[in-house]
């Protein structure tokens, strides 16, 4: 009896050792989480245009170099937003955000606002978080410059 | 004689012989016709619209003077991503020097109008034409403003102001005073195109280079029913009115 009644304690201290080391283990690997630093610049190319939606591509360069795709949407509100994802070596990372227009009546009005991520996939599948967004619109081109910065932890 | 207001220009000459005037027609109900059109109507594509409207009053009474309107139209219309407007225009240089005084970039479409002067013996009709132009955006809401003129029998020009907000554009029409005792002037009946036949200036390499903007953005998929536009009219003295139609989708989509 004494026997088994040692046997079960030594099972509980290894579960409770076990769960411990697991906690610990979770942890640190959120403590050492990395940490994107994303300070992104694109000159785009118009795509494609559908009413008040303009589709644009390019190639950014900065912390997180690739090619980006995004969807610009103006319609009339002093705010604009824009749907955006950057693929890079080793995945992607999905972004939505508004700005602010500076001057509708301008031929190059630029905009600033935040952006928030919306998913990864790759090594960022579990990116999120958030930063600014910056850029001017090209009303005669489509073109759009866009800049990224933000924080984002994956 | 010369008129003027704040936000109206006016510079109105009348022909005083249609004798003695009555005002009429402020509380009478007034039908509302529009009507709108892409050219061409290509999904996906720039094109022109042509907006207009047709208000009636029926019984023959005089029409109630207009006082401001809104035209709702589909809110993935691409009006804001039209390319036109790439500069404004002030009311005071429309004011003084008409539409020649503003820059060809903050031309976005054109016009006609017909206006009444409702007078005891005759109801007197005028053809006007009008010029739409982006005007200076205080609020970071694309601004136009319509300049009106007219010629005979009335000789004036009026600046009406507007707003183009998210899926609708709203207009206000300033009083158009015609002369002592007799009644406003009302618009009865206005065709607005917005795109169309424009010719813009962009420097390249140092040059000035005429083109052609693109006009207004189509959507790529048109919505079961069509294209849906709307209009809602204010008259001075309380009366309302407003109409629907769409625009059909093109064959094929």
């Amino acid at each position: 009896m004494r026997q088994v009644r040692r046997m079960r304690q030594h099972r509980f201290a290894a579960a409770g050792l076990t769960l411990l080391v697991g906690v610990l283990a979770l942890a640190a690997a959120a403590a050492a989480a990395s940490v994107l630093n994303v300070h992104d610049e694109g000159h785009l190319r118009f795509v494609h245009a559908s009413g008040s939606v303009i589709i644009d591509e390019g190639r950014v360069s900065g912390s997180f170099p690739g090619t980006v795709r995004v969807r610009f949407l103006y319609n009339g509100e002093p705010d604009v937003s824009a749907v955006f994802t950057i693929t890079g070596h080793g995945g992607s990372i999905s972004a939505r955000g508004t700005g602010r227009l500076s001057s509708p009546t301008s031929p190059t009005p630029s905009f600033g606002g935040h952006m928030t991520v919306t998913g990864g996939t790759g090594r960022y599948t579990h990116v999120h978080g958030g930063g600014e967004l910056f850029g001017v619109y090209n009303r005669r081109s489509y073109a759009l410059t866009v800049q990224a910065i933000g924080k984002l932890p994956y | 004689m010369r008129l003027s207001r704040p936000g109206l220009s006016l510079a109105l000459v009348l022909v005083a012989v249609f004798g003695v005037c009555m005002p009429v027609g402020a509380g009478a109900a007034q039908i509302a016709k529009i009507n709108a059109r892409f050219t061409p109507e290509r999904l996906g594509h720039a094109t022109t619209l042509s907006l207009g409207f047709k208000l009636v009053t029926p019984d023959r009474q005089g029409p109630a003077a207009l006082s401001a309107m809104q035209l709702a139209y589909p809110a993935n219309l691409g009006l804001a991503t039209s390319g036109l407007g790439l500069a404004s225009c002030s009311l005071s240089e429309l004011e003084a020097m008409g539409g020649e005084g503003c820059p060809a970039n903050s031309r976005m479409g054109y016009g006609s109008a017909v206006v009444e002067l409702a007078l005891d013996v005759e109801t007197v009709k005028e053809q006007i034409s009008l010029q739409v132009f982006a005007g200076p955006s205080p609020d970071g809401y694309l601004h136009v403003l319509v300049y009106a003129s007219g010629v005979y029998p009335v000789y004036a020009q009026v600046v009406l102001s507007g707003v183009l907000l998210r899926g609708r554009l709203s207009i206000v029409v300033p009083p158009i005073p015609s002369f002592p005792e007799a009644p406003d002037i009302s618009m009865t009946q206005m065709q607005l195109t917005l795109g169309g036949d424009l010719t813009y200036y962009e420097r390249v390499g140092g040059k000035l280079v005429a083109y052609h903007p693109a006009g207004v953005g189509l959507p790529s998929r048109c919505p079961s029913g069509g294209f849906p536009f709307g209009a809602t009219f204010a008259f001075l003295g309380g009366g309302q009115a407003s109409a629907h139609t769409a625009v059909p989708c093109p064959q094929g989509s």
